[in-house]
Formats: structure tokens, C-alpha cells, sequence
């Protein structure tokens, strides 16, 4: 029956779709894909409609549906996003917040994008750093923006729907990074820095006291490690080969990414990926890999690899992001080792400028009823309330979002407790008010990043001159920021 | 070269495509060839706005245009061809094999619309759910796009001039000296006798020629850092060994397990068991075996005190990983068909055979081979899409791409540049890279099975 | 049994199929090399399934030890992915799912085969090629567009979306055109003096004659659907409607960092269903899919 049914609709396609093709005359491709979209947005516009009468008129009836999509699906940082989602409906019945997880910030802004162009997307979304200019430039078929700053639609309200507003009080680095034309697009969530874990026990056996803090004095520090007798068994120290952490040097050495102030004064043009610092930096990994103390798992972005790696204790130090500190430091618990974090070492021979923020935001589509936005408004300024942002920062090790949070975690004596937790955020208030050390805002960042993983693994694993190979990275990059800008620039 | 030397240059070449695939015995036919090779080639560069022949095209893109050009020159000359010749008259690609002959009687003579009224609802949704979006890909390979994108920036064929080398010259030669050479020892061998020893030599000498073409292809691909030679190096290792060694196992297996012996289902059920395990699940279970850390293998290793290969370290041990992994789960799946293709060996033939005296292996090579070439083709089909397509899963669980691009196969960088990077066109084009490649090699396998392999009946 | 076994063969033999049966004697020798090369066989490819059952036993703890005995996870484990991962649901997702495409692929070919083979038509030999030729056209390298078509369509995160683009099967249409190729002609000449339509001839003859070949297309169609992966995880955005290989992936990062043993208690449990069908299909099958060489 359901296939009888499914046929008739598709036959009926066919009807319609000869009728379309009739319309347009000539340019039958393009004609096409124009009636396609109006098609589209056309039974959204209906859909939408057909909410809002539904709202308004049996406001007490039925809850309406806020749809948040989240990149996280672990049974921890998934099942916190849900209780508080729960909490949130209990506290404002008119309401229901549905949380939708993904496995990876690729898939959901990959969903999200489709589901855009599909003219039916969630009403919060959560995206990468990465994705931030992406998701400002993004349109849909009529060339509305698909996102509504933050900002703009709490405009000077203090509450909303009895939920106190809390995105003025954001920490400076968020604030810094996703601060775009004076304002804030999305509500910052998680929001880490690259830090350092040691394994305490072995870098004491090696009469090590404090973790490295320099290039220098990793390079010293490992030679002290290997030189053990029961020296770790696949080197020294690892991190993953991601594009995060080749900007997070950068920003130490306070070099931009991209020309006009890092993207900050006016849309990016060009990059700079060769720069004699970046350099500098692939060289010392390379060497530091060459030397055996660097270990390469093999596989780009491999956070499970590497965690894994220091977890078992096969190595010694592991530069990861702070999102992970609280489990990480129960991990040294579980398996019997101390783990202290500390700075992501930087390059002694250049003034140190400022580590950059890495995680994501929360975006708020655009064209919500005003039922709808305010209700995913008032969710997000709760959901980042100062209980529940302290109560995020012990589950995981992503910063404390909000002032008010870090003043009650200090209360608590949260950071005498574990000072491993305070690293990320130190880290970040060291930073100094650069564009360098704030980070680059450019288009394309998922496929620049791309870019640059593959050159590093290039020079990792096939031991290729570093300068030649960054300057054929760097000719792809630009190509790649020129079409976008193609695409999406003025 | 100026562009409308080119577009000549292109019509010409297409007028002589079209007389050849449209057949040239008499004048009329040779002309209506031509004329058939010039509306082909025409009609695909007005599609395109005969961009490729812009003042300011590049020379591979030139040499591209007109390539696309003769293609469709060939499709107007032989799709006509095909259409205007009555069935059975040994037409097309594999009109042996594929051809109407068996049904002589029994044909229903009902009302013309019948058979189309009992092919509709297929041929509905083939149009609709694979043509119209084929169709939108190869629209999409020559744009430049991302969703959510206010613009669509026009690329005309640079999608896939940057592909290749950027020498025009040897991208135009190559290909043309390996197609010309199978086709000259094919002649060589159709003209000589028999018995001569110019026949033999000419018979050992005809495998060259695919491999003459496979290396020509490897030439024309782009070198530098990122290029496509490397996901073609890749995809040819990777989906050759897979498809050799899991038929071969499975055609071992299924030899073996083709008999009367106690436990016989039980064997075969087990054995098969593989095939109802997708292809992520495959990458993480040879994950957990052979991973360095994570790996029991290693582990174990290491306790003996052996120091066992990281596999993510060496470009031919991760290919290897990943071969391993399609095979063991290609295993149960050609198995089940050999199984059955086994059923069809005539008994007779087989005892025959051994009463000849023929050996075990005689008799494999005699009478089964030959009785399996239908499954054979069957398999071979089915274990290159899997090869090409499926293989996804197990790679972005075993090495997603690494150590250094040397496990990207088409299929993954396809993904990895036009859904993970969303840059739709250059992923479209890939996109029709790989679709040419799979319909060339399924063209070449019809054409090497013809006249061997009869899929019909009596 | 036995006699239903013996009908069936009467019934090819009537139909001029004669099948050899499995498990024919012209094999000689000692069965005992056979038994030890099969045993050698099975322990290499069962390993991995052995140590995914083992490992969906223990804690990542007891995995990262390599303990080689059954460890104390299981109960938690199943508790994690029926109860709070729902994988029942993702697997009757499924297995509707794949029941209706096999469905619809079956009727849709055996009509295809009925006419490629019973009727005789101007162009059939470019439709059958036109047919033919997807199967070499897979979703995978188009499937955003398939994407587009489908959500302009309005059938995201419904079960058409995961049915009706596959309802058409090329392997289908070749596999009974095949199979009725090679059945009598007197067949279809007998019927239609007997003034039976192209239906009645269908229902009446050729599918009790095909019943193999049905089984034998059900098998594949059945692993083919339940192993599907990326279309659904682009259309399928409402995890209630979700299928079972995406809810897999979704089971990788129960904790942070690959969590091995519920994934693979999933793996083994959501590998169950095709195992089933395929031993329930297993004879169909086997004399479904010998397709014939020319004699």
C-alpha cells in the first residue's frame, strides 16, 4: 500500500515537473533549480504559518518545540545538554526543547547546512569556531541571512520569559573571539585552549619538577624521559595533528593567519601559511618526531589515538584541548599517576603574544515566530546561567563561560580542589588583545585546516622539505579562501 | 590556439567519432555519421556555453572540451546505432551476451503499451532517483558552490583540468597511444592466423593493453602535493587487491564447502557470518586488532616481545589493513556465490573428465572454471562497486586516509572534498571521474566476457 | 521436509530446470584434510567476531589490559545500548525498512523481467541497458543531489526517503530476466492459448517457479538495506526514524574517546537480523542465484 501510495506521489512529481519545465523556456537547468527552491520555501512559509496560529491561538495547548542540534554525543556532555533541556521544560511548560546529537562538529554543520537548504533548520545550532564566518555569510535561497545575532534579538533586555540575560557577562576571550562588528552573533558555550597534561610520575622519575614550558625545555625535558630505563614505551609527548594547533602556535607568536587585523577589521583575502614562523614551528615538530621523542599516531586529528596513548602511559606529555581536563585527570586517578596541567608550551625565542580559544557557539536561526525566539533565547541565556555554566566547566574542562560562573567555582574552592581546571582559563586572561592572539575569523577554515593537517602529515611522515611543502600548502589555501570569497565576498 | 580553431578542431573530430561508431559501409550510412558526430559534439558544447573554447581557456581544459566532445559524438553515433538496429542484430556493447536472440516465441502480442506499463514503476523511479541526480551531478562538476552560498561562480571544465597534469600535450597522447595500442594488437590478433606464431605473440601481448592504460592514466593525473595521482594510485591498489583476493579466497572456500561432510551448513553459516557485518563495523573490528595502542595484536605481540608494525606508519601496511578488511568482509559474500555458481558445473562433464585421468586441478581448471564465468562476472561487478564505493566505511574506522593521503581512495576524498569541505563541484566532479571509471570497466568486462559468457539459457 | 524438498525439485524439473543438488560426489578423497582446512579457515575469519564478543564483555579498562578472559561489562553494556541507546528501536527501523524495499524491489522486477522477456518492443535493448547501466551508477557519488531531489520531495526523515529511491533494482530486473529466460518457452505459449494475461501468467506460473530466485534476491536485498549508512545519516535527521548503522556510529562515543565494549555488543547484535535471513533463505538461495552457463 505504502508503496502504491509512494509511487502515486511520484507520478504526480512527474506532472508537476513537466508543468514546471513548461514555464521556463530557455535556460532549463538554472530554470530549474529556481523553481525548486520556491517550491521549497514556499511549503515552508505555509508550515511556518500554520505554527504560529497554532501557537497563538492555543498558547496553553500545546508546548512549542525548540530544536537544538549539538555536536556531542557522548553519554556525558550529551546527557548534561539533555538535563538541562529537561530542566528548562519543567521551569516553562509552554516549551519543549528537543536536543538532536551528532557525532562530530562536521556532521552537524553538515546537517545544519543541509537542513538549511532544505528551508527547515533547528532553532539552535551548534557550531565550531571554525565555522563562524560561514555561518555569518550563510543565506537561504532568497538571500536572507539564516542566522539572527544573539545581540540584536535580546536587543536591551535584561530577562527573558524570568530568565536572567547573561551573554554581557561572557568572559573576555569568548567575548574577543566572536565579537563581529561590535556584537555577539551566537551565545558562547564550549569554550576551551590548548594545554599541556603531564604524567607527573614519570617526568619526577626523570627529576623532572615542573612541566616544560618552552620548546626548549620539552626538547630537554624528553631527552631527561627516554634516557630512563623504563622510559615510556612509544616516546615522549604527543598531540594530535590539527589545524587548531598549528593557529594556537601562531597565536603565541603572535603572527596572523590572514591579512585585514586576522579577518577582524574586514573580510579576509589572503593567507598567510608560510610565514617564517609557522616554519619554525612544523620544523621543531618535525625535528622533535625526527629525534623520537614526538609520536605520530598516523592519523589526522586523532584525538582518541593520542589520549589513549598517554592514558596507557606510553607517553609521557600530551597536548590536547582543556575540554577534556577533568576527564583526563581521572583517567591519571584510574590508572594510578598524577596528571598536572599546565601552559601549551611556546617558542622561547619569540615573545610570547597569546594562546586562542577553541570549541563552539550556539546560533539562533533566523525568521523565528517571536514565541519561538524567545523561548530559544530564554534557553540559552538558562542554559548558561551561572549554576549550570560552573556545573559544565567540572564535567568537562571547557572554561567557566561567564563571569558570575567563575566567581561562584571560586566560592566553592573549585580551583584548590583542582588546579588542573584553572590552566585553560589562566591561559586565556595571559592573552594579550591582538588579532594575532585573539585568532583568525576567514572563510573555507574547515578546508584551510585541511590544508595544513595534510602538509604537516606530509612532512611527519614522508620527511619533505617544510618550507617547500608549506609554500605549495599555502598556494592551495589561497585558492581555496579565493573561491570562497568568490562565492560569498562583496 | 585560438577558440574557434578549436571549436572546428572539436566538430572535426566529432564528424570522424560519429562515422565510426555510426558505422560507414555505405555513404549515406558514413555521412549520417558524421552528421551524428557534429550534432553530439555541438550539442554538449552548447550545454556547456562553449566555455572550453573561451580565448582564455587553459590548453588541458581545451584538450578536455574536445575529448567531451568526441564522447558525446560516440554516444549520438552508437546510441542511434543501437536504437535504429532491430534487436539480435549483434549490436552495441555486448550485443552477444545481452542480446535478444533466446526469445524467439512466446512473446505476448498485446497492445504496444504493455511492456512499457510493466516497466514503468521501474523505469519511474530509475529516472527520478538515479538519472535526475546523475544528471545534476555532472551539472554541478562544472560550477563552483557550496550550500549556502548568495552565488554560483561558473568553472566550465576547470574542475577537472585540475585534476590532470597541466601539460595538454601528453594529457591528449597518452591515453591515445594505450588505446590505440590495445587496439592494434587486437587487430593484429583478429588478422593473423591462428596457428602462427604472430597470433600467439599477439595473444600473450593483449592483457598489456589495459595496463598500457591504466599507467597512461597514472601519468595524466596531477603530481604535486594533494594531486589526484596519488587517490588514483590508491584506489587502483586497494580495489584490485581486494576484488583478486577475496575471490580467490572465496572461490577456495567455496570449493571446499561444496561437498557432502559432516557439518557442512554449519561451516558455510559460520563462514559467511562476515557478510552481515557493514562496513564500519569492519573497520573498527580490524581497528581493535591491529592498532597500535588500542590493538590486541600488538599487545600481545609486544608481551612475546615482538615489535609489531604500526600499520597507520607504512603506506603499504595501512593499504594492506584495508585490503584485509574489505576481503574478510567481501569473504562470505562470493562464497555464497560460488556455492551456487558450483551447482550449475555439470556432473557429467566433471566424472568424464576424471575418468580421463585428469587430475584434481585439471578438472578444476577444465570444467569448473569455465562453468563459473557468469557468477565470475557477476562477482567481479559487485566487488568493485564495493571495492570503489563501500570501502568508505572501513577507512575513515581503520586510517581515515593516512599515513599521508596513502589510504584516500576516490570515494573517500570524494566525500572528504564535497561533503566534509562542502565544496560541491570539485566533489562533483570527482564525482564523474569515478562514475566513468566504474562504467569503463564495466564496459571492458562485457566486451572481454562476450562470446565466453552466454547469460541467457539454451 | 524431505518431501516438500522433492516437490520442489519436481516442480524445476517440470519447469526444464534441472538443478544439480548440492553437496554431489565428485570430490574424492579423505574428508579429514577438508575438515582441518576449514577449521584453519574459520578460526582466522571468526577471530575478529570471537574478540568483538569477548570485548563486548569487558570495561575499556579490561580492554586496554588485553585480558583474554570475559570481563564484568556485559550487563552494564547491553543496559547502555538497549535501554538508553535504543538500538531496538533503530534496528525495527531497520528492519520495516528493509522488508519494504525488498518488497517493493521483487514486484518491481519481476515486472521488469515479465516484460523483457515475454514481450517483444521497439528500443528494448536500449532499456534494458538503460537499466542496466545503474547498476554502476551507486547513490554514493550523487547523493547530494539525491539529497536535494528527495527533500524537495518533503519526504525527509520518512521512511520513503529511505525506501522509494531504492525500489527499482537493476540486479533485480537482470536476475528474473535471466531466470525466466531460461524456463520453457512452451510455457508462455501454453498460457496464452489458455487465454490467461500477462498478470494471470505471472501469479499463476512464473512465481511458483521463481520462488528461489525470490529468496535469493530477498538475501541480498535484505544485507544491502540493513548496511546502509551514508544515505540515511544525510536524510534521517529525527532519531526516532533513525537506522541502525548510524545508530552504531552514534554508540563510538558513549564516553569520551572510543568506548569498545557497548559498540561492539551493538556490532554483534545488530549483525543478528542478516544472519537470520540468511539462514532462513539459505536453500532458496543457493538455487536461486546458478545462473546457468551456456551448454
Amino acid at each position: 500500500m505504502k508503496r502504491i501510495l509512494a509511487l502515486l506521489l511520484v507520478l504526480a512529481m512527474l506532472a508537476a515537473a513537466c508543468g514546471g519545465s513548461d514555464d521556463s523556456a530557455d535556460n532549463a537547468t538554472d530554470a530549474g533549480d529556481d523553481t525548486t527552491d520556491t517550491t521549497a520555501s514556499t511549503d515552508d512559509t505555509a508550515a511556518d504559518s500554520g505554527d504560529e496560529s497554532d501557537g497563538d491561538s492555543e498558547a496553553a495547548g500545546d508546548a512549542a518545540t525548540i530544536e537544538m542540534w549539538i555536536a556531542f554525543s557522548d553519554d556525558a556532555r550529551l546527557g548534561f545538554t539533555r538535563d538541562r533541556a529537561a530542566d528548562f521544560n519543567e521551569l516553562h511548560p509552554e516549551y519543549n526543547v528537543v536536543v538532536t546529537e551528532f557525532d562530530s562538529y562536521n556532521t552537524v554543520f553538515e546537517q545544519a547546512q543541509l537542513a538549511i537548504e532544505d528551508g527547515n533548520p533547528p532553532e539552535i545550532i551548534h557550531f565550531f569556531e571554525a565555522a563562524t564566518q560561514e555561518a555569518l555569510d550563510a543565506v537561504d535561497g532568497d538571500g536572507n541571512p539564516i542566522f539572527k545575532s544573539v545581540t540584536e534579538a535580546i536587543g536591551d533586555r535584561t530577562e527573558i520569559l524570568g530568565e536572567p540575560v547573561v551573554l554581557g557577562d561572557v568572559v573576555s576571550a569568548a567575548t574577543k573571539y566572536y565579537t563581529i562588528d561590535g556584537q555577539l552573533y551566537s551565545m558562547p558555550w564550549n569554550t576551551s585552549s590548548t594545554t599541556m597534561f603531564s604524567n607527573m610520575d614519570i617526568l619526577n622519575e626523570a627529576g623532572i619538577t615542573e612541566p616544560p614550558a618552552t620548546w626548549a625545555e620539552v626538547e630537554a625535558a624528553c631527552e631527561a624521559i627516554m634516557a630512563l630505563p623504563d622510559a615510556p614505551s612509544e616516546g615522549c609527548i604527543t598531540w594530535p595533528n590539527h589545524g587548531w594547533f598549528y593557529e594556537q602556535s601562531l597565536g603565541q607568536m603572535g603572527v596572523d593567519l590572514v591579512n585585514n587585523d586576522n579577518g577582524r577589521s574586514g573580510r579576509a583575502t589572503e593567507i598567510f601559511l608560510d610565514s617564517p614562523e609557522a616554519i619554525d614551528y612544523i620544523q621543531w615538530w618535525s625535528d622533535l618526531e625526527n629525534s623520537g621523542n614526538y609520536v605520530y599516531t598516523g592519523v589526522q586529528r586523532d584525538w582518541d589515538g593520542t589520549s589513549a596513548a598517554f592514558q596507557a602511559q606510553n607517553v609521557a606529555m600530551l597536548i590536547y584541548s582543556s575540554s577534556d581536563t577533568t576527564a583526563l585527570t581521572q583517567a591519571g586517578v584510574d590508572n594510578g599517576f598524577e596528571v598536572k596541567s599546565s601552559f601549551m608550551p611556546y617558542n622561547q625565542d619569540i615573545a610570547y603574544e597569546g594562546n586562542l580559544i577553541g570549541g563552539a557557539t550556539l546560533w539562533l536561526a533566523n525568521g523565528l515566530s517571536e514565541t519561538e525566539e524567545d523561548g530559544a533565547l530564554a534557553f540559552l541565556n538558562f542554559f548558561s546561567n551561572p549554576e549550570n555554566a560552573a556545573a559544565w566547566h567540572q564535567l568537562t574542562g571547557y572554561i567557566p563561560i561567564t563571569n558570575s560562573a567563575v566567581a561562584l567555582l571560586e566560592e566553592e574552592g573549585w580551583y584548590n580542589e583542582s588546579p588542573n581546571s584553572a590552566v585553560a582559563s589562566d591561559q586565556l586572561d595571559a592573552a594579550a588583545d591582538t588579532p594575532a592572539a585573539t585568532g583568525a575569523l576567514v572563510g573555507n577554515f574547515v578546508a584551510i585546516r585541511d590544508v595544513v593537517t595534510a602538509a604537516i602529515e606530509d612532512v611527519l611522515v614522508n620527511d619533505v622539505d617544510v618550507a617547500e611543502r608549506m609554500a605549495s600548502a599555502q598556494a592551495e589555501a589561497q585558492q581555496q579562501l579565493d573561491d570562497y570569497n568568490e562565492l560569498f565576498g562583496e | 590556439m585560438s577558440g574557434s580553431l578549436q571549436l572546428v578542431l572539436s566538430l572535426i573530430v566529432g564528424a570522424a567519432i560519429g562515422v565510426l561508431s555510426y558505422g560507414y559501409r555505405t555513404p549515406r550510412q558514413a555521412a549520417l555519421g558524421g552528421a551524428l558526430g557534429v550534432l553530439g559534439t555541438g550539442a554538449i558544447s552548447a550545454a556547456l556555453g562553449f566555455c572550453m573554447y573561451a580565448a582564455d581557456a587553459e590548453s588541458t581544459e581545451g584538450v578536455l572540451g574536445i575529448a567531451l566532445g568526441a564522447a558525446f559524438a560516440w554516444m549520438f553515433g552508437a546510441g542511434t546505432r543501437a536504437v535504429l538496429n532491430r534487436p539480435g542484430e549483434g549490436s552495441g556493447v555486448g550485443g552477444g551476451g545481452f542480446g535478444e536472440s533466446q526469445i524467439r516465441t512466446g512473446a505476448y502480442r498485446l497492445g504496444w503499451w504493455w511492456p512499457w506499463l510493466l516497466l514503468s514503476p521501474t523505469l519511474i523511479i530509475l529516472v527520478f532517483f538515479l538519472y535526475w541526480p546523475a544528471f545534476q551531478t555532472f551539472r554541478l562538476s562544472t560550477k563552483l558552490t557550496r550550500l549556502g552560498a548568495p552565488r554560483v561562480g561558473e568553472r566550465c571544465l576547470a574542475n577537472f583540468s585540475e585534476l590532470l597534469i597541466p601539460q595538454p600535450v601528453l594529457v591528449a597522447t597518452l591515453p591515445l597511444v594505450a588505446v590505440g595500442l590495445i587496439w592494434g594488437i587486437g587487430l593484429w590478433q583478429r588478422r593473423s592466423n591462428p596457428d602462427s606464431v604472430g597470433y600467439s605473440v599477439a595473444r600473450i601481448l593483449r592483457p598489456l593493453g589495459p595496463l598500457v592504460l591504466l599507467l597512461a592514466l597514472y601519468f595524466i593525473f596531477e603530481d604535486v602535493n594533494g594531486g589526484y595521482r596519488r587517490i588514483y594510485l590508491n584506489t587502483v591498489i586497494i580495489s584490485v587487491g581486494t576484488v583478486a583476493l577475496s575471490m580467490a579466497f572465496g572461490l577456495g572456500l567455496a570449493y571446499l564447502t561444496f561437498r557432502r561432510i559432516r557439518g557442512v551448513t554449519v561451516y558455510r553459516t559460520l563462514l559467511i557470518w562476515p557478510y552481515a557485518v557493514s562496513p564500519p563495523i569492519a573497520g573498527i573490528l580490524f581497528f581493535m586488532i591491529f592498532n597500535a595502542t588500542g590493538g590486541v595484536v600488538a599487545a600481545l605481540s609486544s608481551r612475546w616481545g615482538i615489535d609489531f608494525p604500526d600499520y597507520t606508519q607504512n603506506a603499504s601496511l595501512a593499504r594492506m589493513t584495508i585490503v584485509l578488511a574489505s576481503v574478510w568482509k567481501l569473504l562470505g559474500y562470493n562464497l555464497l556465490f560460488f556455492l551456487a555458481g558450483l551447482q550449475t558445473v555439470p556432473r557429467d562433464q566433471i566424472e568424464a573428465a576424471a575418468l580421463d585421468g585428469a587430475n584434481a586441478w585439471q578438472r578444476f581448471r577444465t570444467v569448473v572454471l569455465p562453468a563459473l564465468g557468469p557468477i565470475s562476472f557477476f562477482l567481479l561487478i559487485t566487488n568493485l562497486t564495493y571495492s570503489f564505493f563501500d570501502v568508505y566505511g572501513t577507512i575513515d574506522f581503520l586510517t581515515k586516509g593516512a599515513p599521508a593521503g596513502a589510504t584516500s581512495v576516490a570515494i573517500y576524498e570524494i566525500i572528504r572534498v564535497g561533503v566534509d569541505n562542502g565544496d560541491l563541484g570539485r566533489g562533483a566532479a570527482q564525482s564523474v571521474v569515478l562514475f566513468l571509471a566504474v562504467i569503463a570497466l564495466t564496459a571492458w568486462q562485457f566486451n572481454q566476457s562476450e562470446g565466453r559468457i552466454n547469460y541467457g539459457g539454451a | 521436509m524431505a518431501v516438500r524438498s522433492r516437490t520442489r525439485e519436481a516442480v524445476n524439473n517440470a519447469g526444464g530446470l534441472s538443478l544439480n543438488v548440492e553437496g554431489t560426489g565428485w570430490f574424492r578423497g579423505h574428508s579429514w584434510p577438508v575438515h582441518v582446512a576449514l577449521w584453519l579457515a574459520m578460526m582466522v575469519i571468526l577471530f575478529p567476531m570471537a574478540y568483538a564478543a569477548l570485548v563486548a564483555t569487558q570495561t575499556n579498562a579490561e580492554v586496554f589490559r588485553f585480558q583474554l578472559t570475559p570481563g564484568t561489562g556485559l550487563a552494564d553494556h547491553f543496559d547502555q545500548v538497549w535501554n538508553d541507546r535504543n538500538l531496538g528501536r533503530y534496528m525495527w527501523n531497520s528492519t520495516v525498512q528493509a522488508v519494504l524495499v525488498t518488497a517493493a524491489k521483487t514486484v518491481l522486477s519481476l515486472l521488469a523481467g515479465l516484460a523483457f522477456v515475454y514481450f517483444k518492443f521497439r528500443g528494448k535493448w536500449i532499456v534494458f541497458f538503460f537499466v542496466l547501466i545503474t547498476l554502476m551508477m551507486p547513490t554514493e557519488v550523487m547523493i547530494l543531489a539525491l539529497f536535494r531531489f528527495v527533500s524537495f520531495l518533503g519526504w525527509k526523515d520518512s521512511m520513503a526517503a529511505l525506501v522509494v529511491p531504492f525500489a527499482a533494482s537493476a540486479t533485480g530486473a537482470f536476475l528474473f530476466r535471466q531466470h525466466f529466460a531460461n524456463l520453457p518457452r512452451d510455457l508462455a505459449e501454453a498460457s496464452q492459448i489458455d487465454g490467461a494475461s500477462p498478470f494471470q501468467f505471472l501469479f499463476r506460473i512464473l512465481i511458483p517457479l521463481s520462488w528461489n530466485a525470490i529468496g535469493a534476491l530477498a538475501v541480498i536485498q535484505f544485507v544491502f538495506v540493513w548496511n546502509m549508512y551514508l544515505w540515511p545519516v544525510l536524510i534521517i535527521s529525527d532519531q526516532q526514524e533513525q537506522v541502525i548503522q548510524v545508530g552504531l556510529q552514534g554508540l563510538q562515543g558513549i564516553d569520551t574517546g572510543l568506548t569498545f565494549g557497548p559498540l561492539m555488543l551493538a556490532a554483534l547484535l545488530a549483525s543478528i537480523p542478516p544472519t537470520l535471513v540468511f539462514i532462513a533463505l539459505q536453500k532458496p538461495f543457493m538455487s536461486g542465484f546458478a545462473l546457468g552457463a551456456d551448454k
